[in-house]
């Protein structure tokens, strides 16, 4: 046994002792844990998968202590991912994009509580077109050839935007297109596009607003072509059978928070100035959108290829 | 002595004080070290535990699509903690070069972050996806090499640091041994010197009161130094003076032994002598003796008149008359004696040439128990003393006084003779000592045996101007006080 074993074992122990010490007199959290209910809420990557879940936790520790629930976060890798699991992760509910929302709400039943209003005092948001200031592109006979970057088949901005963009030009961008893919991010799709590994891609505003806010290339050297109409923003749905009395605290909570210094400091680093009470009505437009587009939401394919 | 023992207090003070600053700071200074040692380990951990957790995303990214890859979330959580424990690294100082690096650092795993989640989310074909897993497991390599290197150099400065940290410790240790060793060794020696210092002198001391003890007046202590030096001065001074007493006390044995002699033979004498002298008065007024025999006759009287008066100083001093002892006002007796010498022809038959008697007496003199006769007789021979030390005339002041009121009085006779010689005062009291061409040397012999029979002491000094002076001293005694003596 060297000397630097010897040290390591010491501070081991010291930690040990140390930890031992401290639990003294403390509660005994586990106990408390099941005797609150615990909830399981989803993620979609909207931002990068680190990013979103940065964003989201501040948030679901608020909710935690406030309504006295344990909400644990999970992230899902794709929008539509979320659907196809919700019943197999055993989720009790999600931050839904709003399409992912519509779909959900079709083939789960899920209900929408509430969506974050933002800073400037709106509730919505829209897709975008967009490609390089340089690329020439400009009008849907120019993207002929070229490689589009989606975000996801179950996003509004990612995917029926361009659908809608696509069908009105009567476009089979299948064929069209030299190369579609799914970046599974609003921020991938942006940063493709920047960096010329896509020609033209799609994002919703508030992502690209906020990234443009941290990268002045995206100003500079980016050029939108096209924008979708408003959308409700991703909001919180939870299952259908979930407790009423969990799901009324959990709105009261959220509705209120920003009326709670503490819940407006939670709202400011998440970006929203409060969040507001919201039913599947709200998400009329949606499924406008996606009847305008001849999408039939009950056999809707939202897998990405 | 005094200072040798605030210097010994201090060196051990200061011995002890050293010796505790230094064993507090060495502990302290050891306590820092293994404490910033530990910190550096922990640090360590945190770097072997950042490159397991590179490693394991390294791991996710090629698994990703098996049936063996973990959750998304799972990832995520790892990837999560690999990013906190970078800027855990953050929190602590950092020399510029080092923290520059740990910024690259930083940022790369940032960058990865960015390429893993990409990695995870992006549904394309395969080239694409080929490409974008390529370009994140080259960056996590990367990343695995830059931790790696770090995590060695790290690694290399951490045993050096432990090793000199160890080596320092030692040094400690054995300073602290050391200290042990040597520093009860000091007080301990240190406490023997002090010792020593003190039993030897107190032994010298003590084997100089035994020496004294056994009759040897003559011993001496020599070789001592600061108090004990004063101590052994002092006890020099007392062995001097004991076997100057011791002499004199012998010499004075021996002058009663002869003052008894003389006078048993000045008693026989004395009675033979007065026939002789009463025989040759006869004959000397036989008128046929002719004149001339008659005149040899009358020297002859007059001789044995003389040696009559010298018997009867010695009979005085052998035998001297018990005094008979009454409250007596001291003032008094001196008033009478000096109106008595102011008659006497040294003083009256002098022509111009007189003495002035000055009487300075104390009015609250009190009356002792004393034999006024006697005291008379010595006054008076005092007096007449100064007058012939001052054949020229001059001036004899009479004085009492009481240097402890209640206990004892002063009488001091003062002139403005000649005074006397320095090497003859310590003998000018001895029997037959005398400066005078006619004088028997009984007379202040005589004066102080007189005023030793009153429990008194009677001593001589020059003047500083001019002359001696007499001091009696003479207790003051009620009469219960003499007949118990």
């Amino acid at each position: 046994m060297n000397r630097r074993t010897i040290v390591i074992s010491f501070i081991c122990l010291i930690l040990v002792l140390v930890s031992g010490c401290d639990s003294r007199g403390k509660p005994t959290p586990p106990q408390k844990m099941q005797d609150e209910q615990q909830l399981l809420i989803g993620l979609i990557p909207e931002q990068t998968l680190f990013r979103q879940i940065e964003r989201f936790e501040p948030l679901a520790r608020y909710l935690s202590r406030k309504a006295g629930v344990q909400i644990t976060l999970k992230i899902l890798p794709s929008y539509s991912n979320i659907i196809d699991n919700f019943a197999s992760e055993k989720l009790d509910g999600a931050f839904f994009g709003s399409f992912t929302y519509v779909i959900a709400h079709e083939k789960l039943g899920v209900q929408v509580i509430a969506r974050p209003e933002g800073e400037d005092g709106k509730s919505t948001y829209h897709g975008l077109i967009f490609v390089r200031k340089d690329s020439g592109i400009r009008f849907i006979r120019d993207m002929a050839g070229k490689r589009f970057a989606f975000v996801d088949k179950a996003t509004t901005a990612g995917y029926l935007l361009p659908l809608a963009y696509f069908k009105q030009h009567k476009v089979n961008y299948k064929t069209y297109l030299k190369e579609s893919y799914y970046t599974g991010t609003h921020e991938d799709a942006i940063s493709d596009v920047l960096n010329r590994k896509a020609d033209i891609g799609v994002a919703k505003n508030t992502v690209y607003e906020r990234l443009a806010d941290r990268d002045d290339r995206i100003k500079n050297e980016l050029l939108i072509l096209e924008r979708s109409p408003d959308v409700p923003e991703n909001g919180l749905a939870i299952r259908k059978d979930l407790g009423e009395d969990v799901k009324k605290n959990l709105t009261k909570v959220l509705l209120d928070m920003h009326n709670d210094p503490e819940g407006r400091a939670v709202l400011k680093a998440f970006g929203a100035r409060k969040f507001i009470a919201t039913s599947d009505a709200d998400y009329k437009p949606i499924y406008k959108y996606a009847r305008e587009i001849g999408l039939d939401l009950a056999t809707y394919d939202y897998r990405n290829e | 002595m005094k200072k040798k023992i605030i210097i010994g207090l201090s060196i051990f003070s200061l011995v002890f004080l050293v010796s505790s600053v230094y064993t507090i700071t060495t502990i302290e200074h050891a306590t820092a070290k293994m404490d910033n040692l530990i910190k550096l380990h922990q640090v360590e951990i945190l770097r072997e535990h950042l490159l397991i957790q590179i490693k394991r995303a390294q791991s996710d990214l090629y698994l990703k699509d098996t049936p063996y890859a973990r959750s998304v979330n799972t990832i995520v959580a790892d990837v999560t903690t690999m990013s906190n424990a970078v800027n855990t690294c953050f929190n602590c100082h950092h020399a510029e070069q080092v923290a520059n690096r740990l910024k690259n650092l930083r940022d790369k795993v940032e960058d990865y972050k960015i390429d893993l989640s990409r990695a995870l989310t992006l549904r394309a074909n395969a080239k694409r996806l080929r490409t974008e897993e390529d370009h994140a497991f080259q960056l996590g390599t990367e990343l695995t090499d830059e931790v790696d290197n770090i995590i060695t150099i790290a690694n290399l400065k951490l045993e050096q640091k432990t090793q000199a940290a160890f080596q320092e410790i030692t040094r400690t240790k054995i300073m602290l041994y050391f200290l042990v060793v040597v520093v009860p060794i000091a007080a301990i020696g240190l406490s023997v010197l002090f010792i020593q210092g003190f039993t030897s002198p107190v032994q010298e001391l003590l084997t100089a009161t035994r020496q004294l003890k056994k009759g040897d007046l003559s011993y001496r202590i020599d070789g001592l130094k600061d108090e004990f030096g004063e101590v052994a001065e002092s006890f020099n001074e007392m062995a001097k003076a004991l076997r100057d007493d011791s002499l004199r006390m012998q010499w004075a044995e021996q002058l009663v032994v002869l003052g008894e002699m003389a006078g048993g033979l000045a008693h026989e004498i004395k009675n033979p002598l007065a026939g002789i002298k009463a025989s040759m008065e006869v004959l000397s007024m036989d008128t046929t003796l002719p004149e001339e025999n008659r005149d040899v006759l009358q020297k002859g009287v007059e001789q044995i008149k003389r040696i009559e008066v010298l018997l009867k100083g010695l009979l005085n001093f052998a035998r001297p008359p018990k005094p008979h002892f009454m409250s007596v006002d001291v003032n008094s007796v001196l008033d009478v004696t000096v109106g008595l010498a102011l008659r006497h022809p040294q003083f009256a038959s002098r022509d111009s040439k007189t003495i002035t008697v000055i009487k300075d007496y104390d009015s609250h003199l009190p009356k002792t128990m004393a034999d006024p006769q006697q005291l008379q007789q010595v006054f008076l021979n005092l007096l007449l003393n100064a007058a012939d030390a001052m054949p020229d005339g001059g001036m004899i002041t009479v004085e009492t006084s009481r240097p402890e009121p209640g206990r004892s009085l002063h009488i001091q006779i003062v002139d403005t003779g000649d005074g006397i010689d320095e090497a003859v005062v310590d003998k000018i009291f001895q029997p037959f000592f005398t400066t005078k061409p006619h004088g028997t040397g009984l007379g202040l012999a005589i004066t102080k045996r007189l005023i030793e029979q009153h429990g008194g002491s009677i001593s001589v000094k020059n003047n500083h101007a001019k002359g001696v002076s007499f001091i009696i001293t003479l207790p003051v005694r009620d009469g219960e006080e003499v007949q118990t003596i």
